[in-house]
């Protein structure tokens, strides 16, 4: 009897849930019925049907012109006048037609949920499905099974480690056939020649950054990415100074330590340095930012005559490692920093107690949202200009238009229909198709600001702003792993995405910002530091791929070994007489590194790269 | 002639037995013996897309970038040390703590220390190494407070951030990890042991630690040395996870293991052959290390392995 009741009560349970589970992703498909409509503008389903009939037909016209040998000159015109070859939000010929590719990609991360419905509506519209693959564990150990098995997903965006798999022979060359999509070769036609490796073949179609083309134009920063970080509050309790040395720096953040030497009863921490793992630039790089250059990574390179050569040994880094060792000294910093691992930096932070420390954006954005989530806008950081006395920093780039060439998808050779794959890739760089991804609808998710840009609505920004929302309710992902357009459409000035909008960033300020960025007397955060420099078409260094077990590649990681376990002896050390001795033998074990090896092959690349 | 035709009847007697164990050849003849065909690459240079017969041969030259590095010697001691260590104290632990088991009387109380001294077992070495580094901390940690609360020590000691303690909180931690689940063997052992020689013992006057010592330790001796010769084969495999999530820059001199040095010049920069040459040179030594106890048991009269 008992059972009997207890098996009717979880049947209940059972049937409302489902009906819940119903009656959300009922909801969630609602407004891509509505964007249909909207997009179709009253056009009932049989007219377009119909108009998808004719495409089917015209698309056949167009193949057998090229099959007739139409020159790629011809395509790019028509690409170029002609953005919306495939007339925006409408389905492409053989919707009907399901087809799936796998994706693979180098990041850790989460697909998107079955039921998202922007990317619903995307497959419906196409007919295809990507099926996303993130990272789990080691990306080298991932791709080298990868290559042992010859088991290739259809595509995959490997970044810089993707030098193993074009050695293996695992795409297919895409230099004759990104010229035949008028979207594709609008994009990649003018920048080809970078994309092309050594072999003569072009492999990778590049996902980050704006290139040389008619479309867009490179947008201006709103925030600096990668720098020593200050605590807004430190910065307004001093009275917004002009933060420009490291002296001034570590002095603001001395005085507020001791002036509160706890933050919401936690002890204060003046500066932070993470070096966990691969995530070491804390430590490593910082001394070629002084020296006035980007982020190139293990070398610095003359911006006049190109040659390379290492910071690390050099008068500037014995003389920044000694200034950490008198912060150090002070309290400032603290030994277990070197300890920590890359989560506890990120709770630490999330404290609201870090002053500052060096870092790029993107690596503690987690804990700057958890700080905005948590109304204490006055804890998060910006990024100050800090460079030798008398140089000139160069933290923000202005980008050449000259993509890396190694962060690109590439398409493997297992991947059974590329042509489709391709028409897909060319259907999503349509204007409409990109806005649609990133930006959502206009009226409910965007709308239009007084002065003429784009901002999103309240509701969308919430979602927007939060991870699993953006990935399970927009286009997002879809959007950031496919080859995309980014900066200004150059037509009209527009933003291409939300991070390119300047009316999208102010509106998204918090009261606080706003009287923050006032007490500087600035628009965005960027403008405390000097203008975006125009990079040299090599840069950066970390991106120049070295092939795998040369001596460049072994020197480069005895690089990272010895710095690695040296900065922080010195960081730590007692005393004057000591931290000289650590450095003697500091100079020995990085000298006898085979540095030739690294500094011959990095000229060569520069070398390669700036004549083209 | 006779002798050998002997041999041959009582081979054909146990044809089944031989029957039986050919499956078993199979399998070890394709994961064991096959995949040592690829031991070809420590000589040359491989790349994965020329393949076995593309690449080209290079003889000794992985191993001599090996050996002519410091950092590699380095990493041998490393591992060599903390495996030496990791073996003896959770070999002396997990007996030690089976015997004191075995005195328990109350078998509810037996059965639930047993039972909660072998959960950790269960926990992943991530989980187990931020419980660690928490516990060790210089912020707020566990043993700081203890240490500065009972006026050993007034500031609080960077546990993980000095060289000299590093080979102890990885031992430590394994001992907490491990001692439960390796008692258990000795338990069972234990276990078997004849009553009536407890008895006799008891009946000559034996106290309880005389019984341990001569009746119990001499019942699990060769359990013991079997255990201990097989668990040499693994000194040199058994130090990867918590020098590798609890090591940083400062402790590299170290906490850099074999697997660690492998993992960063071999499989991270794509050198294939030099992580199979390292491979190669750490199954050598490992088999020295077997054949060695195995021949000094012989030697002292106990049970061996082979």
């Amino acid at each position: 009897m008992k059972m009997k009741k207890l098996c009717a009560i979880l049947m209940a349970c059972g049937m409302v849930l489902s009906l819940a589970a119903c009656g959300g992703s009922g909801k969630d498909t609602q407004p891509t019925q509505g964007a249909a409509q909207n997009e179709a503008e009253a056009e009932d389903t049989k007219e377009a049907d119909d108009s998808k009939d004719q495409q089917a037909a015209e698309g056949a016209e167009d193949a057998a012109g090229e099959e007739a040998g139409e020159s790629a000159g011809d395509a790019q015109a028509a690409g170029a006048s002609d953005e919306n070859i495939y007339g925006g939000l409408v389905p492409m010929e053989d919707a009907d037609d399901p087809i799936t590719y796998t994706f693979f990609v180098r990041d850790p991360g989460t697909v998107p949920a079955d039921n998202n419905p922007v990317i619903q509506k995307i497959t419906e519209l196409t007919g295809v499905t990507i099926k996303f693959e993130f990272l789990v564990g080691d990306l080298d150990q991932k791709l080298g099974v990868m290559i042992a098995g010859g088991d290739y997903p259809d595509l995959i965006f490997a970044g810089d480690a993707g030098t193993k798999l074009r050695d293996a022979g695992a795409f297919i060359p895409l230099e004759e056939e990104i010229p035949k999509y008028p979207n594709l070769n609008a994009m990649y036609g003018d920048v080809l020649k970078y994309l092309t490796q050594a072999d003569g073949h072009v492999y990778d179609m590049e996902i980050y950054g704006t290139f040389q083309n008619d479309v867009t134009e490179v947008a201006p920063p709103f925030e600096c990415g990668i720098g020593f970080y200050i605590q807004k509050a430190v910065l307004e309790e001093a009275g917004y100074p002009e933060i420009k040395t490291l002296d001034d720096y570590f002095k603001i953040i001395e005085e507020y330590k001791e002036k509160y030497p706890e933050i919401d009863g936690v002890k204060t921490t003046g500066f932070e340095i993470l070096a966990d793992g691969w995530r070491n630039w804390a430590l490593l790089n910082p001394v070629q930012n002084l020296l006035g250059a980007g982020n190139d990574g293990a070398m610095f390179v003359d911006q006049n005559t190109f040659e390379s050569s290492f910071f690390q040994n050099g008068d500037d880094a014995h003389a920044f490692y000694l200034k950490l060792n008198e912060e150090y000294q002070k309290g400032i910093i603290e030994a277990e920093t070197f300890t920590q691992n890359y989560d506890q930096y990120i709770s630490k932070i999330t404290t609201g107690a870090v002053l500052g420390f060096y870092d790029q954006n993107w690596n503690f954005q987690s804990a700057q949202d958890l700080l905005k989530n948590d109304g204490k806008y006055e804890r998060t950081y910006v990024a100050v200009p800090i460079a030798n006395p008398g140089v000139q920093d160069a933290y923000l780039d202005k980008s050449n238009g000259i993509p890396s060439g190694t962060n690109g998808v590439g398409i493997s050779i297992n991947c059974e229909n590329p042509e489709r794959l391709l028409r897909f890739f060319d259907w999503l760089l349509q204007r409409e198709v990109q806005d649609y991804l990133q930006w959502g609808e206009e009226g409910t998710d965007w709308v239009r600001s007084a002065d003429g840009g784009k901002e999103l609505t309240p509701e969308r920004r919430a979602i927007w702003y939060d991870t699993a929302k953006k990935r399970d309710e927009t286009g997002f992902t879809l959007w950031n792993y496919c080859p995309k357009w980014q900066g200004l459409y150059t037509s009209d000035g527009m933003p291409c995405g939300t991070g390119e909008s300047p009316d999208e960033f102010l509106a998204s300020q918090s009261d606080y910002d706003k009287g923050f960025l006032n007490g500087y007397g600035i628009k965005y955060p960027a403008e405390l530091m000097s203008d975006p420099v125009l990079r040299a078409p090599y840069y950066p260094v970390w991106a120049l791929p070295l092939e795998d077990g040369s001596p460049a590649a072994v020197a480069n990681t005895k690089i990272t070994d010895v710095t690695m376990k040296f900065y922080p002896r010195l960081i730590l050390a007692k005393d004057e007489a000591e931290y000289e001795s650590i450095w003697a033998d500091f100079l020995k074990e990085f000298n006898a590194i085979d540095l030739d090896a690294l500094k011959t092959e990095i000229d060569r690349q520069i070398a390669e790269k700036m004549a083209k | 002639m006779n002798k050998r035709q002997k041999t041959l009847k009582k081979l054909a007697g146990q044809k089944v037995l031989f029957f039986m164990i050919i499956p078993c050849m199979i399998y070890t003849f394709i994961f064991s013996y096959y995949p040592l065909s690829g031991w070809i690459m420590a000589f040359q240079n491989y790349k994965p897309a020329k393949g076995y017969s593309g690449s080209t041969f290079v003889g000794m030259d992985q191993f001599m970038f090996l050996f002519k590095d410091v950092e590699f010697w380095r990493s041998v001691r490393n591992t060599l040390a903390m495996s030496l260590l990791n073996l003896v104290f959770s070999f002396v632990f997990a007996i030690v703590f089976a015997l004191l088991l075995n005195e328990i009387k109350s078998l509810g109380l037996k059965r639930i220390t047993q039972t909660v001294s072998y959960l950790p077992h269960f926990l992943s070495w991530i989980i187990v190494c931020s419980l660690v580094s928490n516990m060790l901390s210089t912020n707020d940690g566990m043993i700081n407070n203890f240490l500065m609360g009972i006026g050993l020590i007034d500031k609080p000691v960077l546990w993980l951030g000095e060289q000299k303690y590093f080979w102890w909180v990885t031992t430590f931690s394994n001992v907490w990890k491990e001692t439960g689940w390796n008692s258990i063997i000795y338990i069972a052992a234990i276990s078997g042991i004849d009553q009536a020689l407890y008895e006799a013992a008891e009946l000559d006057g034996a106290s309880r630690f005389q019984k341990m010592w001569h009746v119990t330790l001499p019942g699990i001796k060769s359990t013991i040395v079997v255990l201990l010769i097989m668990n040499l084969g693994w000194v040199l495999n058994a130090s990867f996870e918590v020098p590798y999530i609890l090591g940083s820059g400062l402790l590299q001199d170290v906490s850099q293991t074999i697997d660690i040095f492998v993992l960063k010049y071999g499989m991270s920069i794509g050198n294939y052959s030099l992580a199979t040459a390292a491979g190669i040179f750490k199954s050598v030594i490992s088999l020295a290390l077997v054949f060695g106890t195995n021949a000094i048991a012989n030697k002292l009269g106990e049970s061996s392995l082979m």
